[in-house]
């Protein structure tokens, strides 16, 4: 690779942090706690080289503290590396910090000037670029108005539309594109694809996989303060997935295991007692829960289609729910129902087993019912999940709202609510 | 040199904090900007009545002979102390984004210098009505002057600010430090009232001939000895280079101490 041809040269960087346990930065505390400012050396890059041509957009991928946030930080400057070298080849910009030295008290057209020159440009260069700002932010209304009357959307289109604008060699982003509605996303991002296009290399640290597919040429996947693989964009952050489903499986799993066993050691007490408190605990959810109470929902686990409790799903994935039910009164003709919200509050299935022509069943002792979901198309995110159970004339017995909550993960960028299978013939 | 070349290519950055601090400091005050003029000009009087009449001086127009000492002083001593701690003031955009480090010293010491200067305007106002009069040909060299403290100021603001990251106490003890300084200087009275044991000591302070150099300017109305400045702006240019050095080697890791 020639020399010019790279944006952006890190060789074998390291960086630790110290991490107080108690710091005093006062003289009096210096001398008479010496003890105190003890500290740990937390190493949170452990040598990280990779190599950025110009032009090519690469994404930081890893779970939270893995150390890409660090890394970003390292190649602006904002702080330096231990160990290692840092090379960058052209003007930076950071979409790190939107808003940097805004006055609240300054119009908006006064802090462009001043959050764009933080950047290093010269009032020339604002004023060519000052048409551009305002009309990306959508605010030529506003623009002579104090800042402080800002609704929040509106000061960070302002602030975004700042930094989009300083035509960097090299742009570095955080997070960036969380900011306002879904239209203004849009254009960012559109914006980005555009910068993108006239050579601008670009680093993006963020946890929306999607969005670095549709941008990035290549990701890098930093796990605790090394690189563990780098590629296309597609086969890392797949397998980027894998590994953090597998973990957050297990730790649920763990999680779940030891609430069971908690469980178990509460029941080897006096079977009476269970009783009671079972009573006792379902009161402050009363709000979410309604009905005669002639049965009742006890207990709601969910499985993987290879029968280990799980609450944590991939799209496409079978879901197990067993509901374990006590009954007070006998329920004629009962009917079970179950409704998916997702966290908008927007339903994305229901069903119960009358509209599914189940035969007629009724409750007349404890036991449970199981419900299995097939090939869950659901796109990633949480999703609450309400249980009923209710007689035949669609009166209550026991309704249970966000009575189970379910997250699902995937790696593809689809959109929408739930994924439809589909075939392309082009 | 580098840091010459970007601090070049940051000055918007510190045209618009001198801006921002002029105009913020006395934000939603009722006098707002005209404060200031009223602070010096309160000062002047509070010295004024107890030099003139209450310890006597004997100096011929006491008030415009601490005037013209006291606005440089002002501008000198608020740098360093108030100075050190303009880093640490800015640590959220230090925290966050890159520019280079020496922009926030530097516009805070710009922001007192313009100050000064705005307090000269009531400095050649009381000049003018009170019939004292202007030698212009010495007003040639206040420029000079001021460039020195200018050089001397902001050496000691990037050494205060830098140090301030990493022991905060500075600011309180920098608080005393001038205090000391300032009556260590021929500020309040005049340096031949100074005893002769003294005198090797105040010779060796920079901030004596600078304070001199305005008097005669200014009160006597005579040029200036500006032999006496080649010291002060030797001392100057030390500062800075010692305070570019300093600032340099402690502000990588002023993200992490922040």
């Amino acid at each position: 690779m020639a020399q010019n041809e790279i944006a952006i040269d890190v060789n074998n960087i390291t960086k630790s942090f110290k991490v107080f346990l108690d710091k005093g930065s006062q003289l009096k505390e210096r001398l008479l706690f010496r003890k105190r400012s003890r500290y740990e050396e937390r190493k949170v890059l452990r040598g990280i080289s990779f190599q950025v041509k110009k032009g090519e957009a690469v994404g930081l991928i890893g779970h939270n503290g893995c150390g890409k946030s660090t890394t970003l930080k390292l190649l602006t400057k904002i702080m330096y590396p231990d160990t290692g070298s840092i090379t960058m080849n052209g003007r930076v910009s950071s979409l790190i910090e939107l808003g940097a030295g805004f006055h609240p008290d300054m119009s908006g057209r006064e802090n462009i000037y001043t959050n764009a020159s933080i950047f290093g440009l010269t009032k020339k260069e604002i004023d060519a670029r000052l048409k551009d700002i305002v009309d990306f932010s959508e605010l030529e209304e506003f623009i002579d108005n104090p800042v402080r009357t800002y609704s929040s959307g509106m000061y960070m289109r302002l602030a975004f539309s700042v930094a989009i604008n300083v035509d960097a060699d090299i742009l570095l982003i955080d997070e960036i594109l969380a900011v306002g509605d879904a239209n203004f996303q849009a254009k960012c991002f559109n914006k980005l694809k555009e910068i993108k296009s006239h050579g601008t290399t670009i680093v993006i640290v963020s946890h929306s996989l999607g969005q670095i597919e549709q941008i990035c040429d290549r990701s890098i996947w930093i796990h605790e303060g090394l690189i563990r693989a780098e590629g296309p964009p597609k086969e890392i952050d797949l397998e980027y997935l894998d590994f953090m489903g597998q973990k957050l499986q297990e730790s649920t799993r763990k999680e779940l295991e030891e609430k069971n066993q908690q469980e178990e050691e509460e029941k080897s007490g006096s079977e009476q007692e269970t009783e009671e408190n079972t009573e006792a605990e379902e009161t402050p959810e009363e709000k979410k829960r309604w009905g005669s109470g002639a049965a009742r929902i006890k207990r709601i686990k969910a499985f993987t289609s290879d029968g280990a409790e799980q609450r944590i799903f991939r799209t496409g994935e079978d879901i197990k729910f067993r509901l374990d039910y006590t009954v007070k009164e006998t329920v004629k003709d009962a009917v079970f129902g179950i409704g998916i919200f997702n966290r908008d509050g927007v339903q994305c299935y229901g069903t119960n087993t009358r509209i599914d022509k189940h035969p007629e069943f009724d409750l007349d002792k404890n036991g449970a019912a199981e419900i299995t979901l097939e090939k869950v198309g659901l796109l990633p995110g949480e999703y609450l999940i309400d249980f009923a159970i209710e007689t035949g004339d669609g009166i209550p017995v026991d309704y249970y709202r966000e009575a189970y909550t379910i997250e699902m993960i995937s790696a593809a960028g689809d959109v929408g609510i739930a994924r439809i299978t589909h075939n392309w013939s082009i | 040199m580098n840091t010459i070349k970007e601090l070049y290519a940051y000055r918007q950055m510190i045209v618009s904090l001198v801006k921002k601090d002029l105009r913020g400091r006395y934000k939603g005050s009722v006098l707002g900007f005209l404060w200031t003029f009223i602070n010096p000009l309160l000062q002047l009087v509070v010295y004024t009545v107890v030099f003139s009449y209450i310890l006597k001086a004997n100096i011929d127009r006491y008030y415009l002979y601490l005037f013209v000492a006291l606005i440089p002083w002002i501008f000198f001593s608020s740098s360093i102390t108030v100075g050190a701690s303009s880093v640490v003031a800015q640590k959220d955009l230090i925290k966050k984004i890159y520019f280079p480090r020496m922009v926030i010293p530097i516009s805070y010491v710009t922001s007192c210098f313009v100050n000064m200067l705005l307090c000269f305007i009531v400095i050649f106002a009381v000049i003018i009505v009170t019939g004292v009069g202007i030698n212009f040909a010495a007003l040639l060299t206040l420029p000079i002057i001021m460039g020195v403290e200018y050089v001397m100021a902001l050496g000691m603001a990037l050494l205060t600010s830098a140090v301030t990251v990493y022991f905060r106490d500075l600011e309180h003890i920098l608080g005393i430090l001038s205090m000391m300084w300032m009556y260590m200087t021929p500020i309040m009275y005049d340096k031949s009232i100074v005893p002769d044991r003294l005198m090797p000591f105040f010779n060796l302070n920079p901030m004596t001939h600078v304070i001199e150099c305005y008097r005669t300017v200014l009160y006597n109305k005579a040029m200036p000895d500006l032999s006496t400045l080649f010291f002060a702006s030797g001392l100057g240019v030390a500062f800075l280079i010692i305070g570019c050095l300093v600032f340099n080697k402690l502000q990588r890791h002023f993200a992490e101490e922040l």
